[in-house]
C-alpha cells in the first residue's frame, strides 16, 4: 500500500488481523516446512543483497517468511535486511543513499521516486526486464505503469490500494446512514451531523490534513495536489477547504484536535472519537486490531455526483542505481511480486497483492480483508479509477506539512489564513530543491 | 523553614557537634514533626512517577493511564512475559546487550583518557598549559549540538555510520571535559608531598600517574565511571543519529522503537519495558549513591 | 574513601581556578631548561589524547560547522556556498521563530523555579535531622533518571488526558483535557520535568550551606537579627558563588533539552513534536532541518545561533557576577 505519510506516520502499524491469524499461520506453516532441509549455502559465488522497508514487527515476521523462502529457491542469493518506522526509514535512507551506501533494494512509495530518482539513486529496471530477470506481465488494473517516471521504471508496486473513507459501522447504523457510490460532500455533511447528533460522537477524525483526500477533492474539480513541477492549487482553494475545516472543528463534526493529538499514535476512530476517517482502505485491518468496533469502508464523496478523483496507488520496491548485483536485484523483486506463497504469507499486509497470480493465491476468509477486496473490486467495476497525480521532487515534505499545519489550524494555534500561508512557504521551499 | 539554615553542618555522617544536638533539643517537637512532614511531601511528590511505573506495569494496558490507583488491586504479570517476544524477531537482551557494550566502553574510555589528561593539568608543568586549561573549560560550555552536523559528516564521510565508532571515539580522546575537570581538581588536592618525593627519587611521570595518583584519585574515577555509565545508558541522541539498524539498537532506541510500533498494541509492555529500561541506572544509584552525590557537590556534574 | 571526595569542596567548582595555582612555583633544582624539555614532552604526550580529540571532534568541526552554516549542503551535493541566505530564511520562518520562543520560554520559566526548589530544599535538608541523608538521595534520584526515554514515557502518560494531573485538575473544576495535547500547555509538562529533577544542584547548595561558618549567625543572632535577615544577608551572600554555577549550568543545559521534548512531543515517527510544534524545542528543530529535511547548512547555521545564544547568555551571566557574586577574601 501506499501509505506515504500522513497514515502511515501515526500508525504504529500493527496489521495483525485476530481474524486472519490462523489462515496467515498455516500458510506460514506450510512455507517453513517446505524450506527446510536447506543448509546455508556455503559455496563460492553465493551473493549477498540488502533489502530494507519501513512498516512494524508484524511486516518484518512475514517478510523474514517470505525470505526464506526466496532463499530457499536461490540458495546463492542471500538477503540481509533491516526495517524501521516510517520517518526514521527515509532519515536512515537519505543518509545512507548520500553516502553511496543504500540498500540494494527496498520498499518506495510514489512521493519519494522523482526525489531519488533527481538524485541519481534509482535503478531503472527496465534493463533488467529485457534481459528476463523482471517480468512486468500480470499486473491487475495497469499497475504495471505505476512505478515508470519519464520512461523510466523505478519501482514495482507490491500492493495496491486506494482512499476510502473507513467508517464505524455500529456507529453509522445508528445514525441511520448508508453511504452510497456517487453520494456527495453535502450528503458527507449532513451525515457528519447525524453521527454527532445522534451518537454523540464526532462524524470525522479530521479529514483536513490528509494530503491524499485534499487531493481527490481537488482532482473531482479538475485540478491536483501537484503538477509535474509545483502545487496544482491556489490559497484560495486552500483558504475555502480550511475554512470549512474549521468550522467542523469547532461545531464538533470534526473530532476534538486535542483529543485526536493524544492519543497518537492511535487513531481517533479506533479510540472512539469518531465515527469515520479517511484513509487508505487496507487500514480497516488495523482499527480491527486498534479498536473494539466493526470496521467497514464507504466511498469517497463526490462533487458531481460521479467522480471521485479516486486511482490506485501502491507501495513499490525500488533498487539502487549503482547495486552491484542489478540480476539478483531484479530477481528477488520479480520473485516478490509474483510467487503465489508469497501472496499467502504477505496476505494484505501492503495493500492487495498486485498480480493477478499472487491476487488469486491469496483470498481472504475473514469479513475485513474480503470487504478490502471488494472495495477495490467495486472502484473497478464503477469505473471511477483515474492516472495518478503526478509527485514532484519534495511532495514528501509537502505532505508532512500539510498534516502538521492543518492540525496547528484545527487546535487554533495559527488562523487559516496564517496556516495556508504557511503552507504555501514551505512547499515551495520544498518543491524548489 | 529557610529560617533554620543557623544548623547546617556537614553533609558528612560524621556525629553531629554538640551545639547541634543542642539546637535540636531547643527546637523541639513541632519544628522536627514539620520538618519530617516537609520532607515527607516533598519524596511523595518526587517518587509518585516512579512508583506509577511499577504499578503501572502490573495493570492491564487499557487501566494503566486512567485509574488513579497507584497499584492495581489484581497484579498481572502478562506485561512482563510479553517482553519475552522481543520486537520484531529482536530479544530485548539484545537492546541491553548493546547498551551494555557502549556503556561500559565509555567507561573504560573516559576513565583512561581522562585520568591522563587531568595528570598533565594537574601535575606537569609544560609550556601552553593554561592555554589548553583554559580551551577544555571552554568546551564544558560548548552547546553539542554545534558538534551533531560536522561530526556526522565527518563519520559519514569515514564510512563509519551504523557502527559503535562515532558513539565511543570522543571517550577515548577525553572530549568529555567534565570529567578532566573533576580529576583535575582532585589530583590538585592531592597531598603533594608525595609526588615530589617520588620525583626526587627519580620516578618518571609515567610511574608517579600509575603509581602514586592513580590510585589516590579511586574516588574521582569511580564517581566518574557511574557518572559515564549512566549517561551513556541514558543517551538517546547518539544512537538515534548514528545507528541505523535495529539489531545494533540500545536500550533507548529499542524503548522508542517500542512506542513507535506496539505502543498502542501492547501499552502495558511498552510501560513494562520503561521501567526494566531504568533498572540498571536504579541498581547504580542504590548502590553508589554517596559517591554520585559527592561527585555531584564536588563539580556540579550532569547526571 | 567515600569521604575523601567531599575534601573537595563545592566551591572549588568555581571555574577560576586555574592550573596557576598550583604548587609548582619553587624553583626546581638542576638544570631547569633540559628540566623543562622533558617536561614539556611528557605534558603533551599525557595530553594526546585530549589533543586528538579537540583537533579532530571539537575545533575541527567547528569550522566544518561554520562554513555549512554559508552552504546549502544536502549530503548528496558539495555544500554550495550561498552566503547568509540561510540565516535570513532562519529569521523569516515562524517555525525557527516558535522554537525560539518555546525554547526561551521554557528556560526562563524552568530554570528558575527549578532553581528555586532546590535551594529550599536544601536548606530544608541542611538541618541535621534524622533521615536527612535518606531524603537527600531520595530527591537526588531523579536527576540521574530523568532524561532518559523511560522518564520521557511515563511523563507522557500521566500528563495526558484524563490521567492522574488532569483527574487532579479536574477536581480544583478546570478540565484542561490532558497537559499532551494542548499546543500551549504540553510545554509545562516539560517544565515540570525538569523542576521534577532539582535534586543536582540541590545538591550542590547542600554542599554550599556547608561551608557557611556558623560564628556568622551566631553574631546574628547576638544582634537580634531574624531569620529571614540572616537569610538575606549571611546565606545568600555566602553561598552565591554556588548560586552562580548552578544557574550557569542549569540555562545552559535548558536550552540545550532535546530528548525529553522529542519524545514527551512525538507520537509516532517523530517528525511532530507535540501537538502543533508544542515541544518543538531549539534542537528538535535543529534536528528536523538537518537529519529529516537533509538541510545541512541551515542547521549548521540554527547550531550556531544557538552558540551565539549560549555565549551571550554565559558573558552575562559573567558579567553579572561581579556585582552579587562574592567570593571569599583571601580564600585563594
Amino acid at each position: 500500500m501506499q501509505q506515504s505519510g500522513n497514515a502511515e506516520r501515526q500508525a504504529g502499524r500493527r496489521t495483525i488481523l485476530k481474524a486472519a491469524g490462523a489462515s496467515l499461520a498455516v500458510a506460514g506453516l506450510g512455507a517453513t516446512a517446505t524450506a527446510c532441509g536447506g543448509g546455508s549455502g556455503s559455496g563460492d559465488g553465493t551473493v549477498t543483497i540488502r533489502y530494507s522497508w519501513w512498516g512494524a514487527e508484524d511486516r518484518a515476521e512475514r517478510i523474514n517468511k517470505t525470505i526464506a523462502l526466496f532463499e530457499k529457491k536461490y540458495p546463492k542469493i542471500k538477503v540481509k535486511t533491516d526495517f524501521q518506522p516510517y520517518t526514521d526509514f527515509w532519515k536512515k535512507f537519505n543518509t545512507q543513499a548520500s553516502g553511496g551506501n543504500p540498500p540494494d533494494v527496498f520498499q518506495n512509495a510514489i512521493g519519494f521516486l522523482r526525489k531519488y530518482d533527481a538524485k541519481n539513486v534509482l535503478l531503472d529496471l527496465s534493463g533488467q526486464v529485457e534481459a528476463g530477470n523482471l517480468s512486468m506481465d500480470g499486473f491487475r488494473a495497469g499497475l504495471e505503469k505505476f512505478g515508470e517516471i519519464d520512461g523510466k521504471l523505478l519501482g514495482v508496486p507490491v500492493g495496491s490500494n486506494s482512499m476510502a473513507l473507513v467508517i464505524d459501522k455500529p456507529v453509522y447504523t445508528r445514525a441511520g446512514i448508508k453511504p452510497e457510490q456517487g453520494w456527495t460532500w453535502d450528503d458527507f455533511d449532513e451525515a457528519m451531523t447525524k453521527v454527532r447528533d445522534r451518537t454523540g460522537r464526532a462524524g470525522d477524525s479530521g479529514m483536513y490534513g490528509v494530503m491524499y483526500l485534499y487531493d481527490l477533492y481537488l482532482r473531482q474539480n479538475g485540478k491536483a495536489f501537484f503538477t509535474e513541477d509545483g502545487l496544482g492549487f491556489t490559497e484560495a482553494d486552500l483558504t475555502t477547504w480550511w475554512t470549512r475545516a474549521e468550522k467542523g472543528v469547532k461545531s464538533g463534526l470534526f473530532a476534538d484536535p486535542k483529543k485526536v493529538a493524544q492519543i497518537k499514535p492511535k487513531s481517533a476512530l479506533s479510540a472512539e472519537l469518531a465515527g469515520s476517517e479517511f484513509t487508505w482502505d487496507n487500514f480497516t485491518v488495523r482499527y480491527t486490531s486498534e479498536g473494539k468496533s466493526e470496521y467497514g469502508l464507504a466511498p469517497i464523496p463526490t462533487t458531481d455526483g460521479k467522480r471521485t478523483g479516486q486511482y490506485l496507488g501502491s507501495l513499490m520496491l525500488s533498487a539502487y542505481k549503482r547495486t552491484q548485483h542489478p540480476k539478483e536485484v531484479a530477481r528477488f523483486i520479480d520473485f516478490m511480486v509474483h510467487d503465489p506463497e508469497v501472496a499467502k504469507i504477505m496476505g494484505y499486509d501492503r495493500g492487495v497483492p498486485t498480480t493477478q497470480t499472487q491476487y488469486d493465491a491469496y483470498r481472504p476468509t475473514d469479513p475485513v480483508n474480503k470487504a478490502i477486496a471488494a472495495y477495490e473490486e467495486s472502484l473497478v467495476e464503477a469505473g471511477v479509477l483515474e492516472r495518478i497525480t503526478p509527485h514532484p521532487n519534495g511532495a514528501d515534505i509537502c505532505e508532512a506539512a500539510f498534516l502538521r499545519i492543518a492540525e496547528e489550524m484545527a487546535l487554533g494555534s495559527r488562523s487559516v489564513e496564517e496556516a495556508v500561508k504557511q503552507f504555501f512557504t514551505e512547499s515551495k521551499t520544498a518543491l524548489a530543491g | 523553614m529557610s529560617a533554620q539554615a543557623t544548623d547546617v553542618t556537614p553533609v558528612t555522617d560524621a556525629p553531629p557537634p554538640r551545639s547541634t544536638r543542642a539546637a535540636v533539643l531547643r527546637r523541639g517537637l513541632p519544628g522536627s514533626l514539620a520538618w519530617h512532614l516537609g520532607s515527607l511531601a516533598i519524596l511523595a511528590v518526587i517518587l509518585y512517577p516512579v512508583l506509577w511505573v511499577i504499578g503501572g506495569s502490573f495493570k492491564e494496558s487499557g487501566d494503566i493511564v486512567g485509574s488513579l490507583d497507584l497499584f492495581p488491586g489484581d497484579p498481572i504479570t502478562d506485561n512482563y512475559t510479553s517482553l519475552a517476544d522481543g520486537i520484531a524477531d529482536i530479544s530485548i537482551s539484545t537492546f541491553f546487550v548493546n547498551s551494555l557494550f557502549l556503556a561500559v566502553g565509555s567507561v573504560i574510555g573516559i576513565v583512561v583518557s581522562c585520568s591522563l589528561t587531568a595528570y598533565a593539568f594537574a601535575k606537569i608543568r609544560f609550556a601552553g598549559r593554561n592555554l589548553l586549561f583554559t580551551l577544555m573549560i571552554g568546551t564544558l560550555l560548548l552547546p553539542y549540538h554545534v558538534l551533531l552536523i560536522p561530526q556526522y559528516v565527518l563519520f559519514r564521510n569515514l564510512d563509519m555510520i551504523n557502527t559503535y565508532t562515532p558513539l565511543l571515539l570522543g571517550k577515548y580522546l577525553a572530549t568529555e571535559a567534565f570529567f578532566v575537570f573533576l580529576m583535575v581538581q582532585f589530583m590538585r588536592n592531592l597531598p603533594r608531598e608525595l609526588d615530589e618525593a617520588a620525583r626526587l627519587d627519580g620516578c618518571g611521570h609515567f610511574r608517579i600517574y600509575w603509581s602514586i595518583v592513580l590510585p589516590l584519585c579511586r574516588p574521582a574515577l569511580i564517581t566518574s565511571a557511574i557518572f559515564t555509565f549512566i549517561n551513556s545508558w541514558n543517551d538517546f541522541m547518539g544512537p538515534l543519529i548514528y545507528l541505523n539498524e535495529p539489531g545494533k539498537y540500545t536500550i533507548s532506541l529499542g524503548l522508542k522503537m517500542f512506542v513507535d510500533q506496539e505502543g498502542l498494541a501492547n501499552y502495558g509492555g511498552m510501560i513494562a519495558m520503561s521501567l526494566v529500561a531504568l533498572l540498571p541506572v536504579l541498581a547504580f544509584f542504590l548502590a553508589f549513591q554517596r559517591y554520585l552525590i559527592d561527585g555531584m557537590a564536588t563539580s556540579g556534574l550532569k547526571g | 574513601m567515600g569521604s575523601a571526595v567531599t575534601h573537595a569542596p563545592a566551591t572549588e567548582a568555581r571555574t577560576d581556578t586555574g592550573p596557576r595555582h598550583g604548587p609548582e612555583k619553587a624553583p626546581r633544582p638542576a638544570g631547569p631548561k633540559q628540566r623543562g624539555r622533558r617536561e614539556n614532552l611528557a605534558g603533551y604526550l599525557f595530553m594526546s589524547p585530549w589533543i586528538a580529540g579537540f583537533l579532530l571532534l571539537t575545533a575541527g568541526p567547528m569550522a566544518a560547522s561554520l562554513y555549512f552554516a554559508f552552504t546549502d549542503y544536502n549530503l548528496f551535493d558539495a555544500p554550495r556556498w550561498i552566503g547568509l541566505d540561510n540565516f535570513s530564511e532562519m529569521f523569516g520562518d515562524p517555525r525557527w521563530r516558535h522554537s525560539v520562543r518555546i525554547t526561551l520560554w521554557y528556560v526562563v520559566v524552568g530554570t528558575p523555579i527549578k532553581l528555586i526548589a532546590a535551594l529550599g530544599v536544601a536548606l530544608l535538608l541542611a538541618q541535621k535531622r534524622r533521615g536527612q541523608a535518606f531524603y537527600r538521595a531520595a530527591f537526588y534520584a531523579p536527576s540521574l533518571i530523568g532524561a532518559s526515554v523511560s522518564v520521557a514515557i511515563v511523563w507522557k502518560a500521566i500528563f495526558s488526558d484524563d490521567a492522574v494531573v488532569d483527574r487532579t485538575q479536574q477536581l480544583f473544576g478546570i478540565d484542561a483535557g490532558g497537559w499532551t495535547g494542548d499546543p500551549e500547555l504540553i510545554i509545562y509538562s516539560l517544565v515540570a520535568l525538569t523542576v521534577w529533577q532539582f535534586g543536582a544542584p540541590m545538591v550542590i547548595f547542600l554542599a554550599g550551606l556547608k561551608q557557611v561558618p556558623r560564628e556568622l549567625y551566631e553574631a546574628a543572632d547576638v544582634d537580634g537579627a531574624g531569620k529571614l535577615r540572616q537569610f538575606w544577608n549571611i546565606t545568600l551572600p555566602m553561598i552565591s558563588p554556588v548560586l552562580f554555577f548552578n544557574v550557569l549550568l542549569e540555562t545552559i543545559h535548558s536550552f540545550q533539552i532535546f530528548s525529553s521534548a522529542y519524545i514527551v512531543g512525538g507520537g509516532a515517527g517523530g517528525n511532530a513534536c507535540g501537538p502543533a510544534d508544542g515541544t518543538m524545542v531549539y534542537t528538535c528543530y535543529l534536528y528536523v532541518q538537518g537529519f529529516e529535511n537533509s538541510r545541512m547548512g541551515l542547521a549548521s547555521a540554527m547550531a550556531w545561533m544557538l552558540l551565539v545564544a549560549v555565549a551571550l547568555v554565559t558573558a552575562v551571566l559573567f558579567w553579572s557576577q561581579k556585582r552579587w557574586v562574592h567570593y571569599e577574601e583571601g580564600g585563594r
